[in-house]
This record gives structure tokens, C-alpha cells and sequence, in this order.
């Protein structure tokens, strides 16, 4: 699709959005919202790129290959979350008797392993967005060689 | 703080996450290592047994063991529940999932694209993972997203291998298991409504408490829960996701779904049933007597569609049906004798049913023959495969000698104890259905000749791997052992039913 004005507006657009995906991540442990919503925002926001301009600018930005890995990295830096409760001593998943750094109510670096949490899944769901995109596209490029 | 004291205190949840973490790491994994794949699958299936070994020595030296994620103790926090139940099903889905994934590690590089090939143990091991949750949990929220867990990687390994039928068949598979988690979600939310809590013990009380003013919502609950769980084990009226699943899916795939899959649904079912309903309901909505009519029928359709199939793979999914509608019939009984043959018949049909779609798909991996009729005079050219197959063969029908014969022992003597001789008859007539449809495979198999028409080349056969007959051999064994031996199993099972009546 070449149009000139989509492309113009997506690529002033694009910044704002993976910014309020961040913000919607980060404050997840304080606003509603969290790791699912701003995940979405955040992966849509690639989608919205490659569909602007073409699949190959938007693989260049992020490739099939590294969404995928990131993917499996968010989920897996979950579990290793959980590991360091065990590792201190405590249960599965311990939060504030594991020694996470807890903060005043309120702020934003606060919560302890929540905030990690959050930020580890956001990523996640971003680029399984991303992913599932990419899948699609692909299987589609399949059919019509 | 020593290595053994952390698996001491936390292998209950360090079992279910070791499955999950390698499983998320299995396809960065895939990029740097692919060949390394399949002994991560069976890396991650040892520490597994290190987890249960222990696990069932502190299940019977200190009784129940309580796990509360995160420190919080069970009202707020997730539990999770290894009892003598729990125990049985973690050492059934461990022992038979290792077997099938080194009998797989060879199959499935044959029946599958490399490029999907690291995925597919991602999956196995989510699915494996999700089932000893769906054991070990004892909280609806868990129960619930271990279900999804477990319908999604299960429709991921039945449509692998991406031809027609298998997307169609994992299509229907993930509309009906979506229709059976919808129903047991909104069952689920009708019992928090009234209960107020989300874990098994907490809702059971409340439950109980408020059982005479809000009646309906449990019923309605009941007959949600049983409509979930049924789909989702494929009794009678809703198996209809179950023979083309199994039959288009690689023979691991279908080895897993029809040997494992459905029985933890029957489980957490049983669990259901007498942890969390009021048993004055019962009284009032004869739950048993319909689980009781429903496996009847599945008994018998099941053996009566096994019959008319031409497909090997087809028949034993179809025979399935017929097996499930056995552990239904042992629950249904209510009885410690028969809920005693229906526990019994998840572990023995595990070990035969898996047997029997793994020496399939071995003939499948050497010969490429799937009908029914072409397996003549094949017994000879592939003893070990064969041998395998006559044992799960005779063990299906229920020979003494083998282990299905002890379970369908039980399960009779369960329905004399219950005055309910009708299904004495029926487990009678369905043993003489199973002779019908599986000896004639193995007399064709060794006595046949096989016709050599038209100038017909014999047929090929491949030899058969270590990796392929070491699983079959050692299938064949625990059917024939815990035929004999039958005590080393019922140790555990025992002692779960008389904790659960």
C-alpha cells in the first residue's frame, strides 16, 4: 500500500503509542490496566508499522526470530521470578519476604517482584501479538507460491 | 541450604514449573541447538521423576502434602494438593509421557518437518505440565487455566502435522473443548457466587453451608461441570472430537490424547464430585445413576463403532471411548470396589491403550500400511511390534495374566456390590465386542497369508530402532506385571479411595 498520508501518520503516531504501551505497563502494579493491555498497545504499534509501510521495514525493525525469543524469554523470566523465592529460602513465588525491594504505596518503583513481573509479561504479550501477526502473514505468503 | 532440601520442601511446585520453564525455553533453545531438543524433553522428564520419587516418599511417610504459592496460606493464596490421588495420576502421566517421548524422539523425525520439530516438544511438554497441574491443583481458577493450557497444546500436537484432516480434526477438537472450559468456567462462576471462595476446601464448606437456600445454582453447576468434563474425557454423546483427533494425529499425539488426556479430565471430575458437592445432592439429582447410563453406552458404542473401522488408528480411538466409559462406570459405582476398577483402569489403560497406538505407528514407521486388512502375515516379519500389540490386545479384552483383567475384576465385583448386575452384563458383552475386533488383527497378523495377487512384491519393512522397541518392550512388561503383581499399584490406589469415600 503506498499511500503517502498513512505513512506519514503512522510514523508520527507509532512513538506515541509504544510510549503510552510503556506507560500502561509500567503503572501496572497502580492503574488499571497492566502486562495484557499494555502489551497489546505495545505489539499493535508494530503491527501498525508494518502495515503502513511494507513486511519487510517492519521485519526489519523487529524479525519474526526475535519476537519469537522474546516471547519465550517473558515467559521464562517469569518462572525464574518465582525460582527466587525459592532461592531465598521462601516458596514459590515469594514476593516481599524474598527480598524484592518494596517502595512506599503508591510509587512507582514499588511492589517489588510485581513491577518485574509486569514488565517481563508486557514484553511477552507485545511480541506474541507480534508474533501471531507475522504468523498469519506467512502462512498467507505460503499459499500463493 | 543444600540442593536436597530444596527439592525436599518445594517439589511439588518445582515439578510443574521445571515442565513449564523448559518448555518456554524450548524454542530459543531451537535456534541454537536444534538437535538438542529431544533430550531437553527427556531432561526435563527425569527431574520429573527425581520430583515425584520424592514426593510419593513424603505422600506416604507424612500424608497430604500442602504447597501455598507465594507464602499465602489458602482463603487469599493458591494451594496446591498432593494426596494419594494426586500421586497416582503424577505417577501415571510421568511414567507413560517418558515412554511415548523416547518412542517419539525417532517417529516423530519421520512423520515430521524439521522445522516444527523443536515446537512440538514446546507443546509436549506444556501438555504434560498442564496435566500434572490439573493433578496436583486444588483451586477452580488453576483447575481452569490448566485446562486451557492443556486443550491449546493438545490441538497444537494433533494439527503438527498440518495436512487436512489433522487441522480439521484439531478445528472440531478446540471448538468442543472450548465449548467444555466454557461450561465449566461458568459453572465455576456460579459456585463462587454462592460460596465466595475459589479453593476446593473453602467453597466445599461454604457451599454447604448455603446448599438448602440456593439449590438451583448448584444443580445447574453440577450439570455444567458434567457436560465440561464430559466433552472433555469423550463419554458417549459428546466423543465425537475423539476418533478423528487420535486417528489423523502423529502416533505420539494420539498416543498421549487417548492414554492420558482424557482420564486427568475423569479425575478432576472425581474430585469434584466428592471434595466440592454436598453429598446431600445427590440424593436429590441422581448423578451417578446418569454417569452410570452414560458409560453403558459408551462401553458398548464405543465397541460397536471400534468394529465397522478400517483405519488401525481409527479402531483403537473408537475403542478408547469404550475404555473411558469403564473409569466412568467405576466412578458411577460409588462404591470403594468400583471406583477402586475404574482408578485402576486409567493406570492399566494408559500403559495399554498407549502401547497399542505406539505399536501403530511403528508398523505405520515400517511398513506405511494403516488398513486393517493389509496387516497379514505381518506378525512374523515384525515380532516385537506384534508381540506388543497381542498384549495390549489380550489385556484389552481382559485375560487374566494381564492387566486390564484385575481392573474389569474389580469393576465387576463393584456392580455386584452395588446390586446393579445389568452392568456386570454389560462389562461381559463389551469383553466379547473387544475379542471381535481385536483378535481377528492378530491372527491376521501371525496366521494370515498375506494374498500375493497380481505380482505383488512382498511387503517391505524397515527395521525397527532401539529407541521404538525399548518403550513397546517395556509397555508389554508392565502390562503383563502389573497383570500379575497387581498389589504395587493398588498400594496407592487404595488408599485414594478410601480417602475419598
Amino acid at each position: 500500500m503506498e499511500d503517502l498520508i498513512v505513512r506519514m501518520v503512522s510514523r508520527i503516531v507509532v512513538p506515541f503509542i509504544q510510549v503510552y504501551g510503556f506507560y500502561v505497563i509500567l503503572h501496572g502494579h497502580l492503574t488499571p490496566g497492566g502486562s495484557f493491555s499494555g502489551g497489546a498497545i505495545l505489539g499493535s504499534s508494530m503491527i501498525l508499522f508494518a502495515l503502513a509501510f511494507n513486511l519487510e521495514r517492519g521485519a526489519k525493525k523487529l524479525s519474526h526470530e526475535t519476537s519469537t525469543i522474546v516471547e519465550c524469554a517473558g515467559a521464562g523470566w517469569f518462572a525464574i521470578l518465582g525460582l527466587v523465592g525459592i532461592y531465598m529460602g521462601q516458596n514459590f513465588l515469594t514476593n516481599k519476604e524474598a527480598g524484592f525491594y518494596m517502595g512506599a504505596p503508591g510509587d512507582l518503583v514499588s511492589s517489588g517482584a510485581i513491577v518485574l513481573i509486569t514488565l517481563g509479561l508486557g514484553l511477552k504479550v507485545a511480541s506474541t501479538v507480534v508474533t501471531l501477526f507475522y504468523s498469519l502473514i506467512e502462512v498467507e505468503g505460503d499459499a500463493h507460491d | 541450604m543444600t540442593f536436597i532440601n530444596v527439592i525436599h520442601a518445594h517439589s511439588t511446585v518445582l515439578l510443574i514449573v521445571s515442565f513449564l520453564l523448559f518448555s518456554f525455553l524450548m524454542p530459543i533453545l531451537e535456534r541454537w541447538k536444534n538437535s538438542w531438543c529431544a533430550t531437553m524433553a527427556v531432561a526435563a522428564h527425569v527431574l520429573a521423576f527425581v520430583f515425584i520419587g520424592n514426593l510419593s516418599w513424603r505422600v506416604f511417610t507424612e500424608g497430604t502434602i500442602h504447597y501455598e504459592l507465594g507464602g499465602w496460606s489458602p482463603p487469599w493464596g493458591i494451594e496446591f494438593v498432593v494426596d494419594y490421588l494426586a500421586l497416582f495420576m503424577l505417577i501415571t502421566i510421568s511414567t507413560v509421557s517418558f515412554l511415548i517421548l523416547i518412542f517419539g524422539t525417532v517417529d516423530l523425525t519421520h512423520e515430521l518437518k524439521p522445522k516444527v520439530l523443536g515446537l512440538y516438544y514446546t507443546l509436549y511438554l506444556l501438555l504434560v505440565g498442564a496435566m500434572m497441574g490439573l493433578a496436583v491443583t486444588n483451586d477452580f481458577f488453576n483447575m481452569f487455566v490448566f485446562m486451557e493450557i492443556a486443550a491449546i497444546s493438545a490441538c497444537g500436537i494433533i494439527s503438527v502435522k498440518s495436512d487436512r484432516e489433522c487441522v480439521e480434526a484439531s478445528f472440531k477438537y478446540l471448538m468442543l473443548s472450548a465449548v467444555g472450559t466454557g461450561c465449566v468456567l461458568l459453572s465455576v462462576a456460579l459456585l463462587y457466587m454462592i460460596g465466595g471462595h475459589l479453593n476446593f476446601a473453602f467453597a466445599a464448606a461454604a457451599i454447604q453451608d448455603v446448599a438448602h437456600i440456593y439449590p438451583n445454582n448448584i444443580l445447574v453447576a453440577l450439570a455444567l461441570f458434567s457436560v465440561g468434563f464430559i466433552v472433555k474425557a469423550a463419554l458417549f454423546p459428546l466423543h465425537v472430537w475423539l476418533p478423528d483427533a487420535p486417528s489423523s494425529a502423529p502416533s505420539p499425539s494420539s498416543a498421549i490424547l487417548s492414554g492420558l488426556v482424557i482420564k486427568i479430565y475423569t479425575v478432576v471430575y472425581l474430585k469434584l464430585l466428592y471434595k466440592v458437592f454436598p453429598i446431600e445432592l445427590f440424593d436429590l439429582l441422581p448423578v451417578f445413576d446418569m454417569i452410570l447410563i452414560l458409560s453403558a453406552l459408551s462401553i458398548f458404542f464405543g465397541s460397536i463403532f471400534a468394529i465397522v473401522q478400517e483405519d488401525i488408528k481409527r479402531m483403537l480411538a473408537f475403542s478408547s471411548i469404550a475404555q473411558i466409559g469403564y473409569v466412568f462406570l467405576g466412578i458411577g459405582l460409588a462404591n470403594s470396589t468400583g471406583l477402586t476398577g475404574g482408578l485402576l483402569h486409567i493406570f492399566n489403560h494408559a500403559m495399554m491403550k498407549s502401547m497399542l497406538f505406539l505399536s501403530a505407528g511403528a508398523i505405520i514407521y515400517c511398513t506405511g500400511i494403516r488398513k486393517i486388512d493389509d496387516l497379514k502375515g505381518i506378525g512374523l516379519k515384525m515380532p516385537v511390534v506384534m508381540g506388543a500389540f497381542t498384549i495390549g490386545a489380550m489385556a484389552m479384552v481382559g485375560i487374566p495374566t494381564t492387566n486390564g483383567f484385575i481392573s474389569k475384576l474389580y469393576l465387576a465385583l463393584g456392580t455386584l456390590d452395588a446390586n446393579k448386575h445389568f452392568y456386570l452384563a454389560i462389562i461381559l458383552i463389551s469383553s466379547f465386542l473387544n475379542c471381535l475386533y481385536y483378535f481377528p488383527i492378530v491372527i491376521n497378523a501371525f496366521f494370515g497369508e498375506s494374498e500375493e495377487e497380481d505380482g505383488e512384491e512382498e511387503i517391505q519393512v524397515k527395521k525397527l530402532p532401539l529407541r521404538m522397541s525399548v518403550p513397546l518392550i517395556i509397555l508389554g512388561a508392565g502390562c503383563m506385571i502389573f497383570g500379575i503383581f497387581p498389589k504395587y499399584i493398588l498400594v496407592i490406589i487404595e488408599r485414594a479411595v478410601e480417602m475419598i469415600l
